[in-house]
């Protein structure tokens, strides 16, 4: 079971002056389970990925396969809806997406186009929006509208959530937020993650990536350039800065007492490992100096 | 797909149309249009399509990028052709029930989309050379007379910059939208006419929301900035009128007065 892109490309406004090649070949295999982080610069042409995953735009060339079915193929042009409801996206700003009176109305405008009952739409709402630590008894019958920016996006992700896809996608989910919102949005979406949720999550924050995702990949002008564990894409800080992207703060730091000659493993990511590693580290050469 | 509308469109160019001053080609265009009403006979309507063919060879727009503008016209232009062929009176040349063709009527709908073809054409060809601002800034130019008879030159200039200037803003955002609500499950495609504009709800309220939020966001970053219309306003790129403009006008002034001068024919 996974999300599957066999050599795809696509073209902007093809036949045009204004014709932009945003992916070049792109191959990659996302398995179910599993909390995958894309980055990348500017225009590289991360939300142009994601948008096919869930069929929301035909690839020039090449396919995408869920879960071994291909998106826009002829013999299953029907069940397109039917895939794309295993493949939730949140958009960049999704707060931009409400339209309804009230937030119950708003989260349950995806189900609705399920089909579903009543009853399982109340359900599925009551479900997501505790997933989403929304409070449903005071939330209800309050216009989306009236909401704060953090919340509205809240509700509006509990919109994606409550379809109940197994494929969650989320760009930039945390753009725009203050620090304390962002840590909270990004604790529920690991916490969708442990829950079993497939999650991939485009971000600029190599902190974010480095933190959660279990595997990453970079791309480069439409190319991916870069796939693997984040301490292992860590590794090529050159390459990364030459793409415009940093590496994570900490992970700077390591590469920057190794290169003034403390023997330091630059591979780790948590906070507290590393703290132990400089520490031995310092310890070491302290022992060193004594003898 | 919205993407594909070229019309108002600019695209970056050095041709001998890019270089004129907004208004001669605003004047050259209202006297193409005249003209082009003017004509009544294939003489002179071929002789509009030669000049119009020339335009797109002088403003060296990509051939298959204008023809793509021209698309959308194309019901137009086939309901109106359609409705002239069998509604003009005349010598009945084929007849089947109530519909009957006429030799007016044949003509009368050549004529007709000839005319609308061209009509659009020669609008893109000035939008696609002209940039927005130095349009708005022709037209106002132009109404500058009119201002003693009460037009406000300058705020339907300025209207039209901004309006001109969020038509791509809004078109993507729509695109944005239509994309977050369609990952929701919308269908935008199928169903009835009630169905289908019921539809346009969650596509429209957010768009209508975001626009007034632009124009409030616009409308205070404009006060910021101690706009106060436009009295004492100086210009970063004064419309300058060259050797160039003299002669564009004087050639099309000449085809205004052959084209009237086909009529005799
Ligand atoms: N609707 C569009 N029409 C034409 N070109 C587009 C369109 N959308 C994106 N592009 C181009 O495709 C390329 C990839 O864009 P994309 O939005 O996928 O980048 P991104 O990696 O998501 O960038 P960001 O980090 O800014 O969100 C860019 O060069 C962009 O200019
Ligand atoms: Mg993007």
């Amino acid at each position: 079971m996974s999300l599957t892109v066999n050599d795809v490309w696509y073209t902007y406004q093809e036949g045009t002056p204004n014709e932009s090649n945003a992916l070049q070949g792109i191959n990659l295999t996302i398995n179910k389970g599993e909390f995958l982080g894309i980055v990348g610069h500017t225009g590289s042409g991360k939300s142009t990925l994601i948008q096919h995953l869930n069929g929301l735009l035909k690839p020039s060339k090449g396919q995408v396969l869920v879960d071994g079915l291909e998106l826009h193929s002829k013999e299953n042009k029907k069940s397109l809806r039917e895939i794309r409801m295993k493949v939730g996206i949140v958009f960049q700003y999704p707060e931009y997406q409400l339209f309804e009176e009230t937030v119950e109305k708003d989260i349950a405008f995806g189900p609705k186009n399920l089909g579903l009952e009543e009853k399982e739409i109340k359900q599925r709402v009551k479900k997501a929006m505790k997933l989403m630590n929304l409070d449903y008894q005071a939330l209800k019958d309050v216009s989306p509208f009236d909401l704060s920016g953090g919340q509205k996006r809240k509700v509006a992700i509990a919109g994606v959530l409550a379809m109940e896809p197994e494929y969650l996608i989320l760009d930039e989910p945390a753009a725009g937020l203050d620090p304390k919102g962002r840590e909270e949005f990004l604790e529920l979406i690991n916490h969708l993650h442990k829950e079993g949720l497939t999650v991939i999550m485009v971000s600029h924050s190599m902190d974010d990536i480095a933190r959660y995702a279990q595997r990453m990949v970079v791309l480069h002008q439409g190319k991916l350039v870069l796939e693997g564990k984040p301490q292992e894409v860590f590794t090529h800080v050159e390459e990364l800065e030459s793409m415009g992207l940093s590496v994570p703060t900490l992970t700077k730091l390591l590469h920057a007492l190794k290169a003034k000659g403390l023997p330091v493993n630059t591979e780790l990511i948590e906070i507290q490992q590393i703290k132990a590693e400089i520490l031995r580290a310092l310890q070491e050469r302290k022992g060193e100096a004594h003898a | 797909m919205l993407k594909d509308i070229t019309i108002g469109q600019y695209l970056v160019g050095n041709s001998f149309l890019h270089k004129l001053d907004p208004r001669t080609k605003i004047i050259g265009v209202l006297l193409y249009m005249i003209a082009l009403f003017t004509v009544n006979n294939f003489i002179g309507m071929g002789a509009m399509i030669v000049v119009s063919a020339f335009f797109v060879l002088l403003s060296q727009i990509p051939l298959n990028y204008f023809l793509k503008g021209l698309k959308p016209i194309v019901l137009i232009v086939m309901l109106t052709v359609v409705l002239q062929i069998f509604m003009t009176p005349g010598e009945v040349l084929w007849q089947w029930g109530f519909l009957k063709i006429t030799d007016m009527g044949l003509r009368q709908a050549g004529f007709m989309g000839t005319r609308l073809v061209l009509l659009v054409s020669i609008t893109s060809i000035l939008t696609l050379t002209t940039t927005p601002i130095a349009l708005t800034d022709g037209i106002e130019s132009l109404l500058k007379p009119f201002q003693k008879i009460g037009v406000p030159a300058h705020e339907l200039a300025m209207m039209m910059t901004i309006a001109l200037r969020f038509i791509p803003t809004l078109i993507e955002e729509t695109e944005k939208i239509m994309q977050a609500q369609a990952a929701r499950g919308a269908d935008f495609e199928s169903g009835n006419l009630m169905e289908r504009g019921k539809a346009m709800i969650p596509l429209l309220v957010p768009l209508f929301l975001s626009a007034f939020k632009r124009a409030d966001e616009l409308a205070i970053a404009m006060e910021a900035r101690c706009y106060h219309g436009g009295e004492n306003r100086t210009r970063l790129k004064p419309l300058q009128y060259t050797a160039k403009d003299r002669v564009a006008l004087l050639a099309l002034l000449l085809m205004l007065a052959l084209a009237w001068a086909t009529r005799m024919v």
